[in-house]
């Protein structure tokens, strides 16, 4: 009796033993398999990166594949953690942590450069838009949920991460391998992460083009209001309308510099805030205006009961941002596109629709390389 | 030595040696033992990922385990363990409050840790005093109650917690994981608990005689007003020391202690031995499962748990015998 418990207890402990080595054999050929479709890829990406030089060679001498840039590294950049980082060559292999950087890197032409990426891409319009292929990408995990063995077999040449990663930058580093931090929370913040990253993967000249056009378009968007009287705008978050950024984050930015008044202006919150009906009454925005990524949408708040004697909702002052490309109330590299939304929305007279959609398309086709509709 | 015995080193041994081969980055049992002489970046990840992280899995499962043992054998009561116990989730609390206010490193995090254990360990046998403590259910309610007020606590922490980063890390921490386990964090831990471990070790007769009713063990001569207040704090710093490092790992304290029992049929040093060694299997299993299943690693507490509550319904329906 006693002896055949033991018996089913040892054999049960085995099966165990047997089920996860089986698992583990089953992982290691798949990672097995992954690294040699990576490998595949990336000469596939060399190949095409040598042609891509050989056109533009034969074209024009510009950008990134040009030789001379090339020979600039060794480059030295000091990263958002405040680290010296060296890049000893070009890097051919470059693994993308965060939304923020792989958008930039598609932005500045590295994308066949990519051998792996943040998780849940597939929830990045952008991606599908512009770069498809990296969808397939094997991903290295979240911010929550790095992983580090993952990035280490891709083998890359540079890493990219947001510094709330910090240990984990910390661990590849003493692995021998370069990473750069990046923390891209401001308008400022990202300019600097742009450079950083232009400098660390030899396409500063692109990334100057970036942020000029950036630049441009951010005054064109500042420049509608300058004799307009301020209009209140309430921004809606994302995870209710009730939530809403105070004048301490990035999205504030984008309302003020088209001219007009943040509606939240007094809460100081470095996250979004969320506020009573009663707050969004007491504030009585002239525009509502929903972000991107807003989980609910524009009906919902003309059909909220408790909303229904804002003027902006009786007057029908609710504006959607467009949702089928990027979070543009966010720090991305194609942020400026929300302060010119934000200018399309509060002076239609001076700057229509049709003019806005004609900067995002332009600005898509020029950094991006894909037709940006705005209105499908 | 018993058949037994042999039988669970074997294992462990052919579990740790699988764990060290398992991964996201490929590397081969012969280059482990050529030394990675072609490659210099393999030899970094099993040098900095790979063997701390197997080195903890054992270690970490082996001392939950332990301490499972010793709990159980110290209340006289088949639930004694750290989670039922409000450990766990007190130590959840002072990790979080480390994170919060102490700044996160891996220091900050022990000792928040250890203090939220202890404080939460002290709460449970409070409340199970002014019960009956002879029941069972006194034992569940007291550490509910206990667990119930972590958890309104740690509500607390992490409304008040900075969404972008601390919040982040203390749900990172509560999920649990070796994924983030490295050679010096490895080092830091064992630091902690080994020192504990080998004291509880030593301490090994006095706790075989506290299974006795507190009576006969004073009668032969163990003084319970200092030893016990001394297990409890050897037992909760073996567990901030590991969870610290790992994060919350729940229920290999409560079923390592079974299955031992169930095997040895006795409840000595050796079982004890033996149930540090079930849990070291255990925790070695659940990991290269949370690293293998799936593209993005599951966290090991969820993996632990499916193993877990079956065993709970399991005493449950047994009475809570001890066997």
């Amino acid at each position: 009796m006693m002896k055949k418990k033991m018996t089913t207890i040892i054999s049960m402990l085995l099966a165990v033993v047997l089920l996860t080595s089986c698992a583990g054999t089953a992982a290691t050929t798949t990672a097995a398999a992954a690294l040699t479709t990576t490998q595949t890829t990336a000469q596939t990406t060399a190949a095409q990166a040598t042609a891509a030089q050989t056109t533009a060679a034969a074209t024009t001498a510009v950008t990134s594949t040009d030789p001379t840039t090339a020979a600039e590294f060794p480059v030295t950049i000091t990263d958002h953690l405040g680290r010296t980082v060296e890049i000893t060559r070009m890097p051919e292999t470059i693994v993308s942590g965060y939304y923020i950087s792989t958008s930039l890197l598609i932005a500045l032409g590295m994308e066949d450069k990519l051998v792996g990426i943040e998780a849940k891409a597939d929830k990045r319009p952008i991606y599908k838009l512009s770069a498809p292929e990296l969808l397939d990408l094997p991903n290295v995990g979240t911010a929550k949920e790095f992983n580090l063995e993952a990035t280490a077999a891709l083998k890359p040449d540079l890493v990219i991460l947001p510094v709330k990663l910090k240990d984990a930058i910390q661990t590849l580093t003493d692995m021998g391998i370069t990473v750069i931090g990046i923390n891209p929370e401001s308008e400022e913040e990202l300019t600097q992460a742009i450079e950083m990253i232009g400098k660390a993967t030899g396409t500063s000249e692109r990334a100057s083009e970036l942020l000029a056009a950036s630049n441009q378009l951010s005054e064109k968007a500042a420049s509608f209001g300058k004799d307009e009287p301020a209009q209140i705008v309430y921004l809606a978050g994302n995870s209710s309308f009730l939530s809403t950024a105070g004048s301490n984050m990035y999205q504030s930015s984008l309302i003020t510099n088209a001219g007009a008044q943040n509606a939240a202006a007094s809460i100081t919150d470095d996250y979004w805030a969320e506020v009573s009906y009663e707050q969004l009454l007491q504030w009585q925005p002239d525009l509502i205006v929903i972000t991107p990524e807003a989980v609910y949408s524009a009906d919902d708040i003309k059909n909220d009961a408790a909303v229904s004697s804002l003027t902006a909702v009786m007057e029908g002052h609710i504006y959607q941002m467009p949702k089928q490309f990027e979070a543009w109330d966010s720090p991305v590299p194609s942020g400026v596109l929300g302060e010119l939304y934000m200018a399309s929305i509060l002076y239609p007279g001076k700057y229509s629709a049709d003019e806005f959609a004609a900067d995002v398309r332009d600005f898509y086709q020029r950094f991006y390389g894909f037709e940006a509709d705005v209105n499908a | 030595m018993r058949k037994e015995w042999v039988l669970i080193s074997i294992l462990a041994g052919i579990l740790f040696v699988l764990s060290l081969s398992v991964g996201k980055y490929h590397l081969s049992l012969s280059a482990l033992f050529s030394g990675f002489a072609d490659d210099a970046l393999g030899r970094q990840v099993f040098l900095n990922l790979r063997l701390p992280r197997s080195i903890i899995a054992a270690f970490g499962g082996f001392s939950l385990a332990l301490v499972g043992s010793v709990m159980q054998t110290i209340f006289k009561n088949p639930l004694a363990s750290p989670d039922i116990m409000g450990v766990s989730s007190g130590a959840s609390v002072g990790a979080a409050c480390g994170i919060l206010f102490l700044g996160g490193s891996i220091f900050s995090v022990t000792a928040g840790a250890f203090a939220g254990g202890l404080l939460a360990v002290s709460l449970a046998i409070l409340l199970t005093k002014a019960g009956d403590h002879r029941q069972l259910a006194t034992f569940v309610v007291s550490g509910l109650a206990v667990n119930a007020l972590a958890q309104a606590l740690l509500m607390l922490l992490k409304m008040v917690a900075d969404p972008h980063s601390e919040l982040a890390a203390i749900e990172f921490w509560m999920m649990g994981g070796l994924g983030s386990v490295t050679m010096a964090k490895a080092a830091g831990a064992a630091a902690i608990t080994l020192p504990a471990l080998v004291l509880i070790l030593m301490l090994n007769r006095q706790v075989s005689l506290m299974s006795l009713p507190d009576t006969e063990a004073s009668a032969l001569g163990v003084n319970l007003k200092r030893i016990r207040p001394a297990l409890l704090v050897l037992s909760t710093l073996i567990v901030a020391g590991v969870v610290s490092v790992t994060g919350l790992i729940s229920f290999i304290g409560l079923i390592a202690p079974h299955l031992s029992r169930l095997i040895m049929k006795r409840n000595n040093m050796s079982a004890w031995l033996l149930s540090g060694a079930i849990g070291a299997c255990l925790l070695l299993a659940a990991d290269m499962l949370s690293r293998s299943l799936s593209y993005a690693e599951i966290p090991v507490s969820i993996l632990t748990s499916i193993i877990g509550v079956p065993v709970l319904i399991a005493i449950m329906v047994r009475g809570g015998r001890l066997p």
